[in-house]
Parts: C-alpha cells; sequence; structure tokens
C-alpha cells in the first residue's frame, strides 16, 4: 500500500536553532503513529510543517502523492489533514454547535447538511447536550473534545493530535483515550499522536517514532521502542527533573 | 388570559415589535408631510442609510472581526460611478447603482486583497492609508472634475412613483421620496445582511474573527474571505453613496470622503452592539438625532463647526471600549423590565452573545 | 540632479525628526503590541503647547521644550492607566477603538477651543535663524531645521542608552520579551506599560515643539504623522529603535523627493503606498524586534 503521508528529509530552522533536521517519516493509511521525544525535540515543529502553518526549509512532505510543503493550512486542509493544537483552540465566542458547523462546511457548502452532519459527531464525540454552549464556557476536557469533533468534521484522512491528553486528569485522559480509539476503529482514519504521557501513548500505536533535538532517534513497535537504550537515554534526564 | 410560558411570551413579544417597528418605519414620515417639516424626513433618510451603512461595517468590523476606518473611499466610488453612469451614458439611477456596486467591488478586491496578509492594528492603519491616498485623488482627478464635484441632471416633473423608480425628485416630495427609497435599500440591506449571516460565509467571517489560524486550520481561506466580507461592506457603501449622490444631486469629493462617512456608520454598529444584526440600526436611531440635535442647537451659536459632536462622539467611544465593548444591545434589558416589573429575571440557559 | 540632492538633504533633515515622531510608537508597538490612533494628536498638542505658551508667555519653544515633554509624560501615563489599562487584556478590535475614540476627542476638543484656523510660532530662536545656511556643493542646508534635527538625533541616542544601557532600560526589555518572567524577577508590567506609554508621548510632543518652529500649528496636523509614524515603525521593523531611526529617515527622504517632482497633495500618498506594499511583500519590516 502507498503511504498516505511521506516526510522526506524535512528541516526547519529558526534562526540559529535547528528545530528539525533531515526527519523523515512514513505514516501508512489508518494506523496509529506516536511521536514522543523529551521537551524541544521538535514534535510540533513537525506537525507545523506537515499541516502548513510552517514550511520546511529542506525536504518535502507529500500527502498521497501530492507535494505539500509549501501549501498553505487550508489547502492541506483540504486535501485531508486536519490537527489539533498543543494549547487548545476554539471559536471562542460561538457555540459547540456552530464551532462544529465550521468544519463541517468543509465538506458541505450548505448550512443545513452541515449543521446536521455536526450534530451527529458532537453525539459521536460525546458533547451531545452542549450545543448550545458557547466555546468560552467549556471545561479543558471538553474544550479538547470540541477540537476533535471540529477536525473530524472536516474528513481528513490523517489526524495529527497535539498532546491532546495535556492537562486532563486520569479520568479525562481515560475518556479521551476511548474516543481516539473509538475514532480510529469507526472512522478508519489514519492518526498521528504527539504525547508525553507513555502509558497513553504506548497502547494506542501500532508504531511509534522517536525525536531528539531535531533529529529522528529511531522508530519501530512500541515494546522495542521502550526497551531501546538510546531512547531511554535521551529521557534519562527528564525523568530525574520530574521527580526533583 | 391563562398564564403563558416564558418563551411563548417572548415570541409574542418579538412579533408584536416586528409589526409596530415596519408600521412606524412605514408611517413615520406622514405627519411631517401634512405639516411641511421636511427637516425630519431628512433625519429618517439619514438614520437608514446610516443604519444601512453600519450593517455594512458591521459585515468586516463586527463578523469579520477586521477593522476598517476607510469605509468612505467606497461610499465615494459608489457616488461617483453613479454620477459618471448617469451623466454620461443617460443610465437609469438603479441601473447606475448596480453599476456602482459592481465598480466598488472590483476595486475592493483588488486593493484589499494585498494587505489581508496583515493583521490587527496593521490592517486598520492600512485601510486609513487608503483613506489618505484618495483624497488627493479626489480632489485633483479631472475625471470626476476633482474638487469641482460633478453635478446629477435631473428631469422636471413625474410623479411619486415616477419619482421611486428614478430616484428623481424635483421639487416637493424630495423628503418623502428618498425617505421612501432609502427605506427600500436599508430594508434590501438587512434582508441581505441576515441571509448572509446564516450562511456559510456568516460562520465563515466569523471563524476568522475568533482564531484566523485555527479556522485556516479547519480549510478556511482566511484571505479570500476577508476580501469577500470587506467587498460585501463596500457594496453597500457604494449602494448608499448612489443614493447619497442622486439626493444631494451633486457628489464633491471632501463631501463623500468626509470623516463622518466613516465614523457614524462604526460607531451606530459598535455602539448598537457589534456583530449583532439590529445592532447598527440600533446605534443609527440613537446617534443620528443626537448629531443632527447638535448641530441644530450649536448650528449658529459660537460653537458652531467646532466638532463639537465629535468630541462627544470620541468621549462615547472611549467609554464603551473601556466598560461596555459589547454595546447598547449587550446591556441586560431583559433583568431591568422584569425588575421594573417587581419580578424576579426569569431563568434561562446561557444564550451565545452573537444571537439577537 | 541639484533638485534630487537638495531634497535628499532636505529628506534626511525632516527624517530626523520624523524618527522622534515614530520612536514613541515603535516603544509601544514593541512591549504592548498596541497601536495609538492618536499618537499624532500627542504630537499637535505638543505644538499647540509651544505655540500656545509663546503666544502668552512670550517663551521660546526651545524653553518651553523641557516643561511641555514632563506634562505630555503625565498624560500619557494618565492615559495609559484611565483607559488603555482596561482594554489591554481584551480584544484588539476593542484595543483600536479606543484610540480612535482618543483621536476624535483631542482632535476636536483643540477644534472646540482654539478653531482650525492655522497659527504660527513667531520670533522663536530658530526662527530667527531662518537666514542662516549651510552651503555643501550647491545644495543648501537651513541652519533652523539642522539645529531641529540635531536635537531629534540628540534625544534619539539619549533613548537609545536609557533603553540599552540603563538597569530600567534592560527592565522594559524584559517586560517586552515575556511578561510573566519579568514578573518573576520583580517588575512590575503595568508600572512599565505606563511609562513607555509616558514616554512615547513625551517624546512625540517634543518632535512637535520642535516641528512648530518650521510647520503651521492647527487641530488636524495629527492624522497624517500618525500614519507616517506607523509606516516607519513598520518599515523600521516593529520594536527597534535603530530601526525606526534608519526607516525614518528613508521616508524623510522620499517623502522629500516625491514632493520634489509630484504635486504637493501627493506628498504623503507615496509613503503611505509605501506602508501597505511593505505589508505585501517584507511585513517584518528590515529589522527585528525591541
Amino acid at each position: 500500500m502507498a503511504p498516505l503521508l511521506h516526510v522526506e528529509r524535512c528541516t526547519k530552522r529558526f534562526g540559529g536553532l535547528v528545530a528539525n533536521r533531515d526527519v523523515s517519516l512514513v505514516i501508512e493509511p489508518g494506523e496509529i503513529v506516536g511521536l514522543i521525544g523529551p521537551n524541544g525535540a521538535g514534535k510540533t515543529t513537525l506537525f507545523s510543517c506537515i499541516s502548513g502553518s510552517l514550511h520546511p526549509d529542506e525536504g518535502r512532505i507529500v500527502l498521497d502523492g501530492t507535494d505539500i510543503s509549501r501549501a498553505r493550512p487550508e489547502r492541506v486542509c483540504r486535501l485531508g489533514i486536519a490537527r489539533t493544537w498543543q494549547v487548545v483552540r476554539s471559536f471562542g465566542r460561538m457555540t459547540v454547535l456552530e464551532n462544529v458547523i465550521c468544519g463541517a462546511l468543509r465538506r458541505s457548502s450548505r448550512v443545513g447538511p452541515a449543521r446536521a452532519r455536526a450534530l451527529e459527531l458532537l453525539a459521536f464525540t460525546g458533547l451531545g447536550g452542549k450545543e448550545d454552549v458557547v466555546a468560552a464556557a467549556l471545561t479543558l476536557a471538553d474544550k479538547k473534545r470540541l477540537e476533535i469533533t471540529r477536525a473530524l468534521a472536516t474528513s481528513p484522512r490523517l489526524l495529527l493530535l497535539d498532546e491532546a491528553m495535556s492537562g486532563l486528569t486520569p479520568f479525562e485522559t481515560t475518556a479521551a483515550v476511548e474516543l481516539v480509539r473509538r475514532i480510529h476503529a469507526e472512522l478508519g482514519l489514519a492518526i498521528c499522536v504527539v504525547e508525553h504521557v507513555m502509558e497513553v501513548v504506548m497502547p494506542l500505536s501500532h508504531r511509534v517514532v522517536v525525536l531528539d533535538h531535531g533529529e529522528k532517534l529511531t522508530e519501530g513497535p512500541p515494546a522495542e521502542v521502550a526497551r531501546d537504550e538510546r531512547v531511554i537515554t535521551a529521557y534519562l534526564g527528564d525523568r530525574y527533573r520530574g521527580r526533583a | 388570559m391563562a398564564a403563558s410560558s416564558p418563551p411563548a411570551r417572548a415570541g409574542r413579544a418579538q412579533q408584536v415589535a416586528w409589526v409596530l417597528a415596519i408600521l412606524v418605519a412605514l408611517l413615520y414620515p406622514l405627519p411631517f408631510e401634512r405639516s411641511g417639516q421636511i427637516y425630519y424626513e431628512t433625519v429618517g433618510f439619514l438614520v437608514l442609510l446610516n443604519a444601512m451603512l453600519g450593517i455594512g461595517w458591521n459585515i468586516i468590523g463586527g463578523w469579520a472581526g477586521q477593522f476598517d476606518f476607510g469605509p468612505s473611499i467606497f461610499f465615494a466610488i459608489g457616488a461617483y460611478t453613479a454620477a459618471l453612469l448617469s451623466i454620461h451614458f443617460g443610465w437609469n439611477a438603479w441601473i447606475a447603482l448596480v453599476g456602482a456596486m459592481v465598480v466598488a467591488v472590483v476595486i475592493c478586491a483588488a486593493l484589499t486583497y494585498p494587505v489581508t496578509r496583515l493583521r490587527g492594528h496593521y490592517f486598520a492603519i492600512a485601510t486609513v492609508a487608503m483613506w489618505m491616498i484618495a483624497q488627493p485623488i479626489g480632489a485633483t482627478w479631472r475625471l470626476i472634475n476633482g474638487s469641482q464635484g460633478l453635478f446629477i441632471p435631473v428631469a422636471a416633473g413625474g410623479s411619486f412613483v415616477h419619482g421611486i423608480l428614478t430616484m428623481e425628485f424635483p421639487g416637493r416630495g424630495k423628503g418623502l421620496g428618498f425617505y421612501y427609497l432609502s427605506l427600500l435599500l436599508f430594508a434590501g440591506t438587512l434582508a441581505g445582511a441576515r441571509a448572509i449571516e446564516r450562511s456559510k460565509w456568516g460562520f465563515y467571517f466569523r471563524a476568522v474573527r475568533d482564531d484566523q489560524d485555527g479556522a485556516e486550520a479547519i480549510g478556511i481561506d482566511s484571505r479570500l474571505y476577508k476580501v469577500i466580507a470587506r467587498c460585501l461592506m463596500a457594496a453597500i457603501f457604494a449602494a448608499g453613496g448612489t443614493l447619497y449622490g442622486f439626493w444631494a444631486l451633486a457628489v464633491f469629493p471632501d463631501q463623500v470622503l468626509e470623516v463622518n462617512w466613516n465614523i457614524l456608520p462604526m460607531m451606530a454598529a459598535v455602539v448598537g452592539g457589534l456583530g449583532r444584526l439590529w445592532g447598527p440600526v440600533l446605534g443609527a436611531i440613537v446617534l443620528i438625532p443626537i448629531s443632527q440635535l447638535m448641530t441644530a442647537t450649536l448650528g449658529s451659536g459660537p460653537l458652531a463647526g467646532r466638532g463639537i459632536d465629535l468630541i462627544i462622539y470620541g468621549a462615547v467611544i472611549m467609554l464603551i471600549a473601556g466598560w461596555r465593548p459589547n454595546g447598547l444591545l449587550s446591556l441586560p434589558w431583559a433583568e431591568w423590565a422584569a425588575r421594573v416589573r417587581g419580578r424576579a429575571p426569569a431563568r434561562s440557559a446561557p444564550k451565545s452573545p452573537d444571537r439577537n | 540632479m541639484i533638485i534630487f540632492l537638495q531634497a535628499v538633504a532636505d529628506g534626511l533633515q525632516m527624517g530626523l525628526l520624523y524618527a522622534l515622531v515614530a520612536v514613541g510608537l515603535a516603544i509601544i508597538w514593541g512591549l504592548m503590541e498596541m497601536i495609538n490612533f492618536a499618537h499624532g494628536e500627542f504630537m499637535m498638542l505638543g505644538m499647540f503647547g509651544a505655540w500656545g505658551l509663546s503666544v502668552w508667555l512670550g517663551w521660546d519653544p526651545l524653553v518651553t521644550l523641557i516643561p511641555l515633554a514632563v506634562v505630555m509624560y503625565g498624560l500619557g501615563v494618565l492615559v495609559y492607566r484611565l483607559l488603555m489599562q482596561k482594554v489591554q487584556r481584551g480584544e484588539v478590535f476593542t484595543q483600536i477603538f479606543a484610540t480612535v475614540g482618543l483621536f476624535f476627542f483631542i482632535q476636536n476638543g483643540v477644534v472646540a477651543l482654539f478653531t482650525s484656523d492655522y497659527r504660527f510660532v513667531e520670533g522663536s530662536l530658530l526662527t530667527r535663524l531662518s537666514g542662516a545656511n549651510l552651503s555643501l556643493g550647491g545644495v543648501r542646508i537651513g541652519i533652523p531645521l539642522l539645529v531641529g534635527g540635531l536635537i531629534a538625533l540628540g534625544l534619539f541616542l539619549l533613548l537609545y542608552l536609557l533603553i540599552d544601557r540603563t538597569d530600567f532600560g534592560l527592565a522594559l526589555q524584559a517586560t517586552a520579551e515575556d511578561r510573566d518572567a519579568a514578573m518573576l524577577v520583580g517588575i512590575r508590567p503595568q508600572r512599565m506599560y505606563a511609562v513607555a506609554w509616558g514616554l512615547g508621548t513625551a517624546l512625540v510632543a517634543i518632535a512637535g515643539v520642535i516641528l512648530a518652529n518650521f510647520f503651521s500649528v492647527y487641530p488636524q496636523a495629527g492624522l497624517s504623522f500618525t500614519v507616517l509614524a506607523y509606516a516607519i515603525v513598520a518599515l523600521g521593523g516593529f520594536g527597534s529603535i535603530l530601526g525606526t531611526l534608519l526607516a525614518a529617515l528613508v521616508v524623510g527622504v522620499v517623502q522629500s523627493v516625491t514632493a520634489a517632482y509630484l504635486p504637493p497633495a501627493f506628498k504623503d500618498a507615496f509613503v503611505f503606498a509605501s506602508y501597505i506594499l511593505i505589508g505585501l511583500f517584507r511585513p517584518q519590516g528590515l529589522f527585528g524586534r525591541f
């Protein structure tokens, strides 16, 4: 099967800082790929390059045969990639339903069908009953859920989740993982998850890619990666700092 | 009568309000026509014109969230285009109006697309810059006779109906005629805005306003929609400019580019309630009579022409920005009304502040 | 050719004064990402202050420069505390709106008090020097404007030293860089913001006092300077003081050369058009941040 997304040797610099250096990775249709690495490894930068908010200085990003390296974010979305953000975003002054309708309008130009689709998706992701709540008034967990729902409304083939679990209580985290599972099972899209919480990422992913200091360290099935000496070394310092 | 539930009462109250509003709007000028006080008809005309412009400004300012300080350039483009079409080709006023709107939209698209990369303050200053460039152009361009202005010829005679069809009211009936013309255009603008608000464009404008990057990430071309919003405003301002031109029968650059055409529609929108469909209407109803009153009372005294009205506008704007950024419509009218009637206000589900 | 060189020379001198007009905006922007629609109005108040004091007390603008600067500093702080502080945390739209209101209020307040008539500062030291010229290879450099420009340059240098070499300036830069981190080391951001507004207002008012020696004084003088200042700050790369100086010189020359060859009404149009072009092609300006 041809890969859905192919990142070829992506390099991105910010002045003197090399955020991504020669990063290559492949995502097959329908798989869940975990993207992990210590803070500052360049994960969000990579996501931004893929989704079009940033453009790689060197290298290419190809989605199903189309070069999207220099595409604007709205074109990338049209071609089938949706993303959520590290700091959750929503259209604060609109209601939950209106937020999702904005996403659904990507696929159906008329508000009527978009609205129907939005209602379906809200029920699917568990926000049913909160349609008329103003987005700014939601809890963090619900805001993240809304962000995901809105992204799903654009009918993506690849969903990029940037630290979707951060800031959630253990209870909320379990619910979120359940949601990601359900999305994968019932909608069959490819998902790439950036996450710090190992207990979340490892069981969820088919494959894990590890970044460190802007470079790809290794990749493979979760169990292998977890045992890899280099990965443990890259995280070792973090673990100590975490305990202090 | 048996007690009815609050939502049903609210629904009926709304219907009654609608009927009353339509009646007032239709019948307003008639008593003044009887008594010959054309002045009040003209005030009505100005209220409706500014309300219409305010609705237009609301599209770019309230819905798309981009501050436009120079919409009067499209007012001027509308007035001049319609005048030129009427003078050189003898076009009927309404056809000239359509032509004016088309020209304004084309120019707006060309001017706005380059600056859509700018956000917030940068965009605002760009619109000021455009307005300031327009002024020397207006004063010196020979095609439009520069500062000497263009005069629109009007055929003599004609019935009232003929006047409505051609926007020409020589002699008596002008005040009445233009009042109803402005009411017609205002109603059309209101209906159009309402349709847009509920359409895909309405959603997309507000998405760009609330979070431009987030909007792009769900496939919204923010630059395109900023242009569309501004073009809609330009079309409405051009229509207003056409109406104004035929009313004044002359188009002068310093009159159509005057700062009042920048500020009054914007103030009407903000004072009334930014982003809400009826906001500019309420704002215009409040502001125009006040401005006319000030002109009347200070008109010939020692403070005449001293910009007292603009001082007051400035103060009002600052007050609103500092204390009530959501305008008059955001004040808790329902609660106050309930309190006046001596009852506790009804508990209602939290509503979106952008619903009218 | 001589016309061109003359225009460049005049433009450079005006550019120095423009730098003073724009730098206050650059500071406020660099620190708070706020723009002040009424920026030019404060300059206009400086002009009126200089004119008024010269008419009623007979004091030369160069003398009243300092007291006026102090008063305007206070006004800037007052405007911040009464108005801008309230809108700072809110939406950009409301911030713009607030300073637009300020703009109308100040400009028309002056109209109400003094009418829109043009006024002139007469008999000041600088205007009395107006016959004196330097001549550099056929290019005439008027002494008054040169002195004005040098004063502006001197103030600019003082400002640069303040921001770059003092603890206070460091605190200002820190707050611009990261407000919360600055709070953690004991800097009070509100105080920095108030000072920035005071400084910005005082600087542009000083520019007004100097300009009053050469230009007619009238209430509507402000707006085109506001847009000019904004164009300069945009070209110089928002927040960079040195960038502001260089950009101001460029703008001064562009304006002067334009005026030499096109009808005077278009003098500013070219500058404004450049602002739009910069926004299109190089939104980050020529230099970086604060």
